[in-house]
């Protein structure tokens, strides 16, 4: 078995990220104006909107759940491998959430 | 004897219809940047997510598990963007249906008058007018049923048309559908961008590649990967503004979350102001009315990168349509010029638009404002002073200069049909980078015009040297503005006395040979005053006026103006001076 913590808690960053962006975009599904469409269009545009900010949410939290699987499992090996211990100081930075 | 006539029935009223299809353009560009944002997702899924080098147990787990997720994103992606498109197609289909709407109301009405008159004749007629009277009346009827058709088939079209738009709704609404529609499904984007010409590819080539690809390869790029076409020269301008447009969009939502949440770096935050100004920018154009049809001008985000040049960012708003205009009129900016300056030079490209229009009707323009390189940061004598800014030296504007050259090649190569008749006009330090783009690289206008120019590049010492023909390059200088006495004059050349320092010579002197035109404002101050360096633009100016008209290609109605001389026993002499200035009308209002 190899483990690459760095890489993983690097890896872990750009999932936040992919969580922040897909929250952005879950907004602006929501925000999205419904008031152009007809009275006869507006409602399904809006259980549209609806329905696909749920989705864009929760896909943004399976991208968040997918970054603190990574932080927790290199987090977990570093702790349990001396090998790694001197270098644990600069791991354990990239292993924290920046945002 | 009672003759009876028979009048035509009463034609049915329009019903109305409450839409705005520009509201539903605007629902369906959120889908669309949205879908860019879930497509990211996929792609980082398949590539940068993967962990090389990590194996064992939790890597399987991990590179298992975020396959399906990768999967999703993509067929997320390709759902939200097909309904994004749908959407678009409604607002299409919504306009003609006011527009058919607009047609039937204008004859429903002149039905209803056409059967008061015939009402009128029955009861004034007499009994030998009957014939007649009946044959009008039997006409008129005939085109109440044709219009009662046409209503009828209106109202069916408006109600499929909404029929259809619910089924897209519909069809997508939960990832069940998703999945079975879209799951596993190519992105005709990939296969497209692997065959996109590299980044040293002339406009031409990228040109002709983009024609080789299909309408739904092309509207998946512009939803998938926007960043790799919106600024690239070559691609025609309703492209550009597309992705360009899905790019200002996901931008203005992701920061605008991240500063929600108080995460907003300082590089993020210049960034996002700079997209703000952007969107302030398209804003303040299309809030104006074009003067010859009255409806809102349209605009053309033709360049967009809230990041470049360390983060002063870069963007070019058109006023009208760049792909199929007569007319262009590329304006090229100068000191203090950065991608927050983007509302202000907006202003500025909306009053060339309307006073073009307003002088010349009868053809059709596109203006455009293009912060495109590094301009100095402040003007002389603010801020820093000379040399810090990088104002003295041409370094900046040389960069400029093979940026616009290349833009204006690329807006040349990606318009389809006939070419248009092209004038760029550089104002202050953007004269500098406008001469230095035409003297260096040949740039391919029709008229070349310099605006308050502290100078056109230290190798550019007449009209000629521009690559340009001399009857075509103009120069419009304020006899009041301290940065167009800035220049060479007669045998002077600062860029020698100072060491580098300089900016070429003066367009308006008489030795550069250049067609001066009358610059001057009515309400001038009797010293040298650095504000109506700023007036070139404005309303109801000489400058205005001429612009305009040299825009136009009207050269016979241009204001001209003797040039600057700079006899070897005194100071420069600027017979404007004196000249009492006018206010030519650019706009049609008081």
């Amino acid at each position: 078995m190899d483990v690459v913590p760095f890489a993983m808690g690097t890896t872990a960053r750009s999932w936040d990220e992919q969580h922040l962006d897909l929250q952005a975009a879950a907004g602006q599904i929501a925000e999205a104006p419904t008031g152009g469409f007809t009275a006869g269009v507006s409602g399904a545009a809006s259980r549209f909107a609806s329905a696909w900010q749920r989705h864009a949410t929760e896909l943004g939290d399976t991208a968040e759940a997918r970054a603190d699987g990574l932080r927790t499992s290199a987090a977990d090996y570093v702790r349990t491998d001396q090998g790694v211990a001197s270098d644990s100081f600069l791991i354990l930075d990239v292993l924290r959430e920046a945002r | 004897m009672t003759v009876v006539v028979t009048l035509p029935p009463a034609p049915r009223a329009v019903p109305e219809l409450e839409c705005d299809p520009g509201g539903i353009r605007g629902y369906g560009a959120d889908l669309l940047a949205a879908s860019a944002q879930v497509d990211d997702l996929g792609t980082f899924a398949a590539g940068e997510a993967r962990i090389a080098g990590w194996t064992g147990l939790g890597a399987t787990a991990y590179h298992e598990a975020i396959r399906p997720t990768g999967r999703l994103a993509d067929a997320m992606s390709l759902a939200l963007r097909g309904v994004a498109r749908r959407v678009d197609q409604h607002a299409d289909a919504l306009q003609a249906l006011l527009e058919r709407r607009t047609t039937l109301a204008g004859e429903h009405d002149h039905l209803v008058t056409t059967i008061a008159g015939l009402r009128d004749r029955v009861a004034a007629g007499t009994e030998a007018e009957a014939a007649a009277i009946q044959a009008a009346c039997d006409d008129c009827a005939a085109r109440v049923r044709t219009y009662e058709t046409d209503l009828d088939r209106w109202a069916t079209d408006l109600m499929a048309e909404e029929e259809a738009m619910r089924e897209a709704f519909a069809r997508v609404q939960t990832l069940d559908q998703v999945e079975r529609r879209y799951g596993g499904l190519a992105d005709p984007a990939d296969g497209a961008l692997d065959s996109m010409p590299g980044s040293h590819a002339p406009p031409s080539e990228v040109k002709s590649w983009w024609d080789g690809l299909t309408r739904e390869q092309q509207l998946a790029i512009v939803a998938a990967s926007p960043g790799s076409i919106g600024n690239r020269d070559g691609i025609p301008p309703w492209a550009r503004d597309a992705a360009n447009t899905v790019s200002l969009d996901r931008d203005l939502a992701d920061w605008g979350n991240l500063e929600d949440q108080g995460v907003l770096t300082d590089d993020e935050r210049q960034w996002l102001d700079n997209a703000r100004a952007a969107q302030d920018a398209i804003a303040a154009i299309e809030d104006g009315t074009d003067p010859v049809t009255g409806l809102a001008v349209s605009t053309t985000l033709y360049v967009y990168d809230p990041s470049a040049f360390d983060g002063d960012g870069a963007v070019a708003v058109a006023a009208g349509d760049l792909g199929s205009a007569h007319d262009i009129a590329v304006t090229v900016p100068g000191f203090g010029t950065d991608g927050q300056s983007a509302p202000y030079q907006a202003d500025r490209t909306l009053d060339l638009y309307e006073a073009t229009r307003h002088v010349d009707g009868t053809g059709s323009v596109a203006t455009m404002f293009w912060i495109g390189y590094d301009a100095p940061d402040n003007l002389p004598w603010e801020g820093e002073g000379w040399d810090a800014a990088g104002v003295a030296g041409e370094g900046m504007a040389s960069a400029g200069g093979d940026r616009l050259a290349d833009m204006l090649d690329g807006l040349r190569d990606s318009r389809d049909g006939g070419p248009a008749h092209v004038t760029v006009i550089g104002h202050s330090y953007g004269s500098t980078t406008t001469g230095l783009a035409a003297h260096d690289h040949g740039i391919p206008v029709d008229d070349l015009v310099f605006v308050g120019s502290p100078g056109v590049g230290g190798d550019t010492d007449s009209a000629a040297d521009t690559g340009v023909d001399p009857d075509h390059v103009w120069a419009g200088s304020n006899s009041r503005d301290p940065i167009a006495d800035l220049g060479n004059h007669g045998w002077v050349h600062l860029e020698s006395v100072l060491g580098g320092a300089g900016l070429g010579d003066d367009p308006a002197e008489d030795d550069f040979g250049a067609i001066r035109f009358e610059a001057e404002s009515i309400d001038r101050p009797g010293h040298l005053d650095v504000g109506e360096h700023s007036n070139y633009f404005n309303h109801d100016t000489e400058s205005l006026y001429n612009l305009s008209q040299i825009v136009s290609g009207n050269y016979d109605d241009v204001l001209t103006a003797d040039p600057v001389t700079d006899p070897w026993y005194d100071s420069p002499q600027d017979p404007e001076w004196d000249r009492d200035p006018t206010a030519p009308d650019t706009d049609g209002k008081p």
